[in-house]
């Protein structure tokens, strides 16, 4: 059984390799505050748009640039720089995960991800307004 | 209340459907297991549960039957054709509708494995009563999903008859209710945009079907254990497990395909977790089938050849549970929601894990210790075990990936999937890729038992040289520079190469019985085409004006979207490209998007048009669809990352007079604006000029300012005035160019700086449409696509020779 001795080592070191490096490459939900601790990583920060300030994008200057306030799920408000599109019906957005960086006072972000409302637990239910 | 028009007869058809399909297979699970037994009662048993699984099956047929028809005539009282279908959707989407939710979807897998189950009733002779128990019993689980009773306060199942919408607890103070004929005014809420896409017509079949299938191996597996023939199951289940590879393969490209041309992230694979949780089965599955190939005569590593179809099995259930607990949360774009039914999927999950894990346990030491021969080093059986080996490695590390969000619950941790998922998958998936590829080449020119070296080395000499040339030919034309890269594009050329040598020396040309070397050039071509379409995808639509944010990552540009504006035309890689205007058409709307390629003499010829469009959803938010020109050689990608929607504003605008807000600037002698139309130009100030158009006092100061005014065909002049009168500012008056839909006024002098002020207007409607868009390039991504379909024909004809041999 010697070669199945050394098979076996050696899918127990590319095991061990995968969840090492797996969980080195992984990167860490955080809030602003934590980010702001360690510029040089990257992370995930959830929250919400602040819908009482401002978003600006103006695509004949950048078309790669879209900034907006962010509210953390600690509360705390960051201005943030999205260096993408903005997304479409944004607005609608109810949770936001921003995948980024801290750069002094704004959160530069690489990308986005929304979580849209699902209608479904609205409780609203659409009439058929011309019934055919 | 009396409610008009509700249609509940349906519904309790329905459900004695649903029950009988449980409790009938509950009983035929009973009577196979008796029936598995040798004894002299066996033939009773047998027969009856014949009988039973016949009634659970056709129920399952008639649930199936009493939804579609609930779906096909908008009886929107139930809440799961509410939830999924409305009236203005085309009929050629019921189909998806039946699918999209939880309960169809596994209604679809549940029927599938009726399918299965009567084929297997025909065709597994001895193996009959165990298999098919194990089957049942995976039925009665699947069937106890639809059953929606409330057992100890807990609810088992959501059942599509019987939720009714005015009784779903989140609609119970919905105003419409109190109406008897509410019925009148109802209309569904519709079927996700995404999903309504021919794509998704077939994919979740054929996805659902290769689901289905792994139960087979499954229930061999058990049945063998359970029998104590160890061996013996492993032929029949063969031509199963093939089976499964193709369709369950088919189905995962189907999904690749339809994230191709119907998603947004640019590419047809993409590393998410949904995506996984379907390859990672498929993997292990090839490694079960090629372990049961070596070992259906005489067994040598039937452990790993247990384990691998009992794991198979499991992952199935394992990742259903991932995509439909909603523990994946935030980390995919496909998130279902938890719908309180996760507790329930993890009871199946263990289940069928400890029955596997137990029956492996117990028969253990029967070929684990198995003292005395071992297969030689170069063999055939030898290297599938290793490949196995490998594959199992190479899903180990997905799946571990892939359930972060499951540690993250288990351990109370905060990881985060990686930021660049594909680059930390593929940095572990292509070292897996080249060993599997190399013993993919090399895997058929070993013998069974023994090999001679020296011959084998020969007969593989000349594929190995081949493949070395034409590595170096492409790696040169495509600029591939990479070391890993030029590694993985050498040894799937060496795969396809080898393999057809192997069909054409040592077959020679017998195609029939080349089914697996067909299918592995398919399996070779398929990596080799994402490994150069991936590798050697092209951003054309790059925006250069943009900030520099190399500081967040080298991966991440920030300059892939630019804008573009109606009429303006930019160069992108080779072509020009101009945006022509959008289109309504119902639901959507359309970006017609021009191509034109560069002739010899110089000349703009336009090549081809590209539509994306963007679905517009009140309901369920828009959704934005690429297009893409294919070509022999390579694919042209094209999204609309932004646009207005808004058709009324600009119809609105056209032919108004009113202007915009004014834009307000600051000019020095020489200094220029920059109109949506035109350029302006500030020549000169003058004092001098003639005064009397405008009334003026000689006590009076007045400076005129020239203004040239360029668009692309002509030159106009502008001449605003500044009047200080008795040391006051007059009001100034704008002077208008009214071709170009433009007025200027003279606001102020500073003479601080030595600058004046210009008030611009432009009318509304000359404000241009305009899109922000990507263009990509996909070079030879057609050799996956033909890869996929010549791996699938290889199978195919591996599953005939193997039936014919069988028989």
């Amino acid at each position: 059984m010697k070669k199945m001795h050394i098979i076996g080592i050696i899918v127990i070191a590319i095991a061990i390799g995968t969840i090492f490096t797996t969980l080195s490459s992984t990167s860490t939900y955080a809030s602003f505050s934590e980010a702001a601790q360690e510029p040089d990583s990257e992370f995930h920060v959830v929250g919400k748009l602040n819908k009482e300030k401002e978003t600006v994008y103006d695509p004949q200057a950048n078309a790669n640039l879209f900034t907006f306030f962010m509210i953390d799920n600690k509360g705390k408000e960051c201005k943030v720089l999205l260096h993408k599109n903005k997304p479409q019906d944004f607005e609608r957005s109810e949770q936001i995960v921003l995948i980024g960086k801290m750069q002094g006072e704004a959160f530069e972000a690489s990308d986005i991800l929304m979580k849209c409302p699902s209608k479904y637990n609205e409780g609203k239910i659409q009439e058929t307004t011309a019934s055919k | 209340m009396e409610y008009i028009g509700e249609h509940l007869l349906i519904g309790k058809i329905g459900n004695v459907f649903v029950i009988l399909s449980f409790v009938a297979a509950l009983l035929a699970s009973i009577c196979y297991f008796f029936a598995a037994r040798d004894n002299e009662e066996t033939a009773s048993w047998k027969g009856l549960a014949k009988n039973a699984f016949l009634v659970h099956g056709l129920s399952v047929i008639g649930i199936v039957v009493m939804l579609f028809i609930m779906l096909y005539n908008h009886y929107f009282e139930y809440e799961y054709v509410w939830h999924h279908s409305n009236k203005q959707m085309p009929m050629k989407y019921i189909l998806s509708c039946f699918w999209e939710g939880q309960e169809g979807s596994f209604l679809l897998w549940t029927f599938w494995h009726v399918v299965i189950g009567f084929i297997l009733q025909r065709s597994a002779k001895n193996w009959e009563a165990p298999v098919m128990s194990i089957i049942s019993l995976v039925q009665v689980f699947l069937t106890s999903v639809l059953l929606g009773i409330v057992i100890f306060e807990h609810r088992i199942g959501s059942n599509p008859f019987t939720v009714l919408l005015r009784n779903h607890p989140n609609f119970q103070q919905v105003p419409i209710f109190s109406n008897p004929g509410y019925l009148e005014k109802l209309n569904g809420k519709g079927l996700n945009p995404l999903l309504q896409n021919y794509w998704m017509t077939i994919h979740p079949p054929t996805l659902f079907l290769g689901f289905a299938l792994t139960v087979v191996p499954f229930a061999f597996a058990i049945a063998g254990l359970w029998k104590k023939d160890f061996i013996g199951w492993i032929k029949p289940a063969l031509p199963w497990a093939f089976v499964c590879i193709a369709i369950l393969g088919t189905g995962i490209l189907m999904g690749g395909a339809w994230a191709y041309e119907a998603l947004s992230f640019g590419g047809f694979w993409a590393w998410d977790p949904v995506e996984n949780a379907s390859l990672v089965p498929w993997l292990t599955l090839v490694g079960a089938a090629h372990v049961m190939l070596v070992n259906k005569t005489k067994g040598q590593s039937l452990f790993i050849t247990f384990l691998l179809c009992i794991l198979t099995f499991v992952l199935i259930l394992y990742s259903t549970f991932l995509t439909r607990s909603g523990i994946l949360g935030e980390t995919s774009v496909h998130a279902f929601t938890d719908n309180g039914m996760s507790g329930q999927l993890l009871i199946y999950l263990f289940f069928f894990l400890a029955l596997g894990v137990v029956l492996l346990c117990i028969n253990a030491k029967r070929f684990l210790i198995k003292t005395g021969e071992e297969e030689g080093l170069w063999s055939r059986e030898f290297w599938m075990f290793v490949g196995a080996i490998v594959l199992l490695g190479s899903s180990f590390q997905i799946m571990f990936s892939t359930s972060i969000p499951v540690w993250n619950k288990l351990f109370d941790t905060k990881m985060a999937p990686p930021s660049n998922p594909i680059a930390s998958y593929n940095a572990w998936q292509i070292p897996f890729a080249f060993v599997v590829t190399l013993l993919i080449a090399v895997g058929q020119y070993f013998k069974y038992k023994q090999t001679a070296l020296p011959d084998f080395l020969k007969r593989l000499s000349i594929s190995f040289f081949a493949s070395i040339i034409v590595t170096a030919l492409f790696a040169y034309a495509l600029h591939l520079t990479r070391a890993h890269y030029i590694l993985l594009m050498f040894s799937t050329l060496f795969a396809v190469i080898a393999n057809a040598n192997y069909i054409v020396t040592v077959l020679q040309g017998k195609i029939k019985k080349a089914g697996a070397s067909v299918a592995h050039v398919g399996f070779a071509l398929v990596l080799l085409g994402a490994l150069i379409s991936t590798s050697k995808k092209q951003i054309i639509s790059v925006d250069n004006s943009g900030t520099d944010i190399s500081s967040l990552g080298e991966k991440i540009s920030g300059r892939e979207n630019i804008m573009l504006k109606q009429g303006d035309t930019l160069s992108m890689g080779e072509y020009e490209v101009t945006y022509i205007g959008k289109r309504f058409e119902g639901i959507n709307v359309f970006f017609d998007v021009d191509y034109f390629s560069k002739g010899k003499d110089g000349k703009l010829n336009k090549a081809f048009t590209l539509s994306p469009r963007v679905q517009t959803n009140p309901q369920m938010g828009n959704v934005a669809e690429p297009d893409t020109r294919h070509f022999a050689t390579f694919d042209v990608y094209t999204h609309v990352t932004y646009a207005n929607l808004e058709n009324a504003e600009e119809e609105k605008a056209k032919g108004s007079n009113e202007y915009s807000p004014a834009q307000i600037v600051d000019l020095k002698k020489g200094d220029s604006i920059f109109a949506s139309n035109a350029i302006v130009i500030l020549d000169s100030l003058s004092t001098n000029f003639d005064k009397t158009p405008y009334n003026l006092k000689a006590t009076d100061i007045a400076v005129k300012a020239y203004l040239r005014v360029l668009d692309i065909a002509k030159a106009y002049t502008a001449n605003p005035v500044f009047i200080i009168r008795n040391n006051n500012i007059q009001k100034p008056e704008p002077v208008k160019v009214e071709p170009l839909g433009l007025q200027f006024m003279f606001s102020k002098i500073k003479p601080e700086t030595g600058s004046i002020e210009i008030s611009m207007q432009e009318k509304k409607s000359n404000k241009r449409d305009f899109i922000i868009m990507q263009a990509f390039i996909f070079p030879y991504i057609n050799v996956l696509w033909i890869g996929c379909i010549v791996m699938v024909i290889g199978t195919f004809l591996a599953i005939v020779e193997r039936l014919k041999k069988n028989v």
